[in-house]
């Protein structure tokens, strides 16, 4: 492995975590949706990372600690929806109350930062890792 | 046996291999970041640099590469598959001392920034003296009047 691993490395980190941002920006917009698809109501969800070997890398980077990231799963948050009296809604249930999604708006907005820090972190990396490479060509 | 005009830029090959391995190491962290379970790894560069210019037994072979040599059959041939000695990997090691988080993490996204940052400063200055290296010798190759040493 060489600095290509490191672009590699950062391009990883870049895709999982614009990925994260997705399922951000997904929650957001659906802040407000009572009833999904399939007529329940919207639920979080949550990106899940995992550290893997990047192209190219042999055993002995993996054991090492040499990895990149992915995506290996999105689940949907198990947190309970909220209930709210509202009985002039066709969603409402007998009593007047309609399921609203699970979705914590500020949870997402810190999450939102936090995606947003890491991407800038990856970008950081490949382009100091851009840098050396072309350096390495004037010596 | 090496010969000397080797042994200045064969060094430099090795740090400047070694640096690139430590920052391929800390953009795993980086982009490692916020996966569950991750424990942040680093380069034990002092002792792994020990390890790839030891000097080996005089009765073994050298292992030093010479590149220029046409009709040698490791001529550009990377050993272990690896651009960093084999025996990097073995120098790398887990962080210790940053915050654990809830969910097992312990990359510390600042002090990561700051030791890329550091090991990529560090790579330009192996870079830097491998090219006055370089230049030294073309001094002496061609005589301090000729157009190459004026022109550095």
């Amino acid at each position: 492995m060489s600095l290509f691993g490191t672009l590699a490395i950062a391009g990883s980190g870049m895709s999982a975590e614009s990925e994260r941002l997705s399922a951000i920006a997904s929650n957001l917009a659906n802040a407000n949706t009572a009833a999904g698809p399939g007529g329940q109501p919207y639920r979080a969800r949550e990106v899940v990372f995992q550290a893997i070997p990047v192209d190219g890398a042999d055993s002995n980077d993996a054991e090492a600690g040499l990895n990149g990231v992915k995506v290996a799963a999105v689940v949907e948050s198990d947190a309970p929806t909220q209930s709210v009296y509202d009985p002039g809604s066709s969603f409402a249930d007998d009593k007047g109350y309609v399921q609203m999604p699970n979705v914590s708006s500020v949870d997402e907005m810190v999450n939102m930062i936090s995606a947003q820090q890491d991407y800038q972190a990856n970008l950081e990396a490949f382009n100091v890792a851009k840098t050396l490479a072309l350096r390495t060509l004037t010596i | 046996m090496a010969l000397p005009i080797d042994t200045g830029i064969e060094f430099f090959r090795q740090v400047l291999a070694l640096r690139a391995y430590r920052q391929e190491i800390l953009s795993a962290d980086i982009a490692n970041a916020s996966t569950p379970g991750f424990k942040a790894v680093d380069l034990d560069f002092a002792g792994a640099l020990n390890a790839a210019t030891r000097q080996p037994n005089s009765t073994a072979p050298s292992p030093v590469r010479r590149l220029w040599l046409v009709d040698d059959q490791r001529q550009m041939t990377v050993e272990g598959g690896s651009d960093a000695p084999e025996a990097a990997a073995n120098f790398v090691k887990y962080q210790t001392g940053s915050e654990v988080t809830l969910d097992g993490n312990s990359v510390d996204l600042d002090q990561e920034k700051t030791a890329a940052a550091g090991n990529a400063v560090q790579y330009e200055a192996a870079a830097t003296f491998a090219t006055q290296t370089i230049r030294m010798l073309m001094t002496a190759i061609n005589g301090s009047g000729s157009q190459q040493s004026s022109g550095g």
